[in-house]
């Protein structure tokens, strides 16, 4: 499983080689978790966010040439927008120390949430396809019982009983039993 | 503007960004001011006419080991702190080593000169300009490092402010060997230093006003 860290830090290398898809590519797939990282400590305000999500993208861009390839994308990254936001902050008058915002946000931390996702992949390796394929519609892709039931081509009731075993078989191999 | 449209604008005409861009920036930055200051020291305060002779014996090499040690440490550190996320390292604490090192050339020097000489060796004859020269010589060096960290994207900006102030007070010196005379290591030890630090705060100063972006 690539790691979303370096699939990012890949496209930000042919932005730098001048690749301007990449470089666009890049800016998009950093849309998320920018705006992730500041509505939860801007609470609500979603001009603010925006304004903030714009304002690091444009940092991002202009300030390319500060990011070191040897290290981690998303550190770099958290760091701008961090920046910003105390930046923000003093604007309006707020004053917040750099410590009341942490080191590293788990929204940029690219390499520890696709980790994640590689333990949740190799676990539902070991329930069955189909139990495992009912888990991902529902529990991560988040769709409904009807859109999951749907788009498997199975019954409503299937996807229910199925999600349930499927769920207790993980808890069991969670906990370590035996199956 | 939308995101969307602002990330089409920024992607449009992407230009390639050389390999080591951020060192150039710096180093741009510190010849150009390192230029200014040189001009300083020839057409303001003029060489030592005996810089050639000096240049052959130790006491100038070891001024400019200490000044050139410390300019690279500062320099080192400054350039971390340009990145976002850069961490100083040990360049910073680095620093000491030169400081202690010239100590004991100075301890040395005391314990085979006369006690009654201390002072005069101590004060030697420039005592009482030494410090500003190489603090005014220090401010072209820190102009021309700013205007690259304006640039750049340090985010701790006092730190970085400080970093840079004390790499031009050192670069400054560095430069201001090619005027002063002083020999003893006492006389550097404290008229150098004190010209760098001040540099240092100033820069410390400066620095969240300047640097933000």
């Amino acid at each position: 499983m690539q790691h979303d860290d370096d699939r990012l830090r890949a496209l930000m290398l042919a932005g730098l080689a001048g690749d301007g898809a990449a470089h666009a590519a890049l800016l998009r797939a950093l849309l998320v978790p920018l705006r992730r990282f500041f509505r939860r400590r801007l609470g609500g305000r979603e001009d603010d966010v925006e304004d903030c999500v714009q304002e690091t993208l444009i940092a991002v861009h202009q300030r390319r040439d500060t990011y070191d390839p040897s290290r981690p994308l998303g550190a770099w990254v958290h760091a701008i927008a961090r920046y910003k936001l105390i930046d923000r902050y003093r604007r309006q008058g707020r004053t917040t120390g750099l410590e009341d915002v942490p080191e590293l946000a788990d929204e940029f931390d690219f390499a520890e949430a696709s980790d994640a996702r590689a333990d949740l992949d190799r676990l539902l390796e070991t329930i069955p396809d189909k139990q495992a394929a009912i888990l991902r519609a529902t529990r991560i892709d988040g769709l409904s019982t009807a859109e999951a039931a749907e788009k498997l081509g199975i019954g409503e009731s299937d996807v229910k009983v199925s999600a349930h075993r499927a769920l207790k078989a993980l808890a069991a191999r969670v906990r370590g039993d035996r199956p | 503007m939308n995101s969307d449209d602002l990330i089409a604008s920024l992607s449009a005409d992407l230009r390639p960004v050389p390999r080591h861009a951020l060192g150039q920036k710096i180093a741009l930055g510190l010849l150009g001011g390192a230029l200014l200051t040189l001009l300083a020291v020839t057409q303001w305060l003029g060489l030592r006419p005996d810089l050639m002779i000096a240049m052959h014996g130790a006491t100038f090499w070891i001024k400019w080991a200490y000044t050139i040690s410390l300019a690279l440490c500062a320099t080192l550190a400054a350039a971390r702190l340009a990145r976002p996320d850069g961490r100083v390292g040990t360049a910073l604490a680095l620093m000491a080593l030169p400081v202690a090192g010239l100590a004991l050339i100075a301890l040395v020097e005391l314990a085979a000169t006369p006690s009654s000489q201390w002072l005069a060796m101590w004060l030697g004859q420039s005592w009482l300009v030494c410090s500003r020269n190489v603090f005014v010589l220090a401010l072209p060096i820190l102009a021309g490092m700013t205007l690259a960290f304006r640039r750049l994207a340090p985010t701790r900006l006092a730190l970085a402010g400080a970093s840079a102030g004390m790499a031009a007070g050192a670069w400054g010196a560095t430069l201001y060997c090619l005027h002063c005379p002083e020999t003893s290591a006492l006389f550097v030890l404290t008229w150098y230093s004190l010209g760098m630090i001040a540099a240092g705060l100033v820069g410390r100063l400066l620095g969240p006003v300047l640097l933000r972006w």
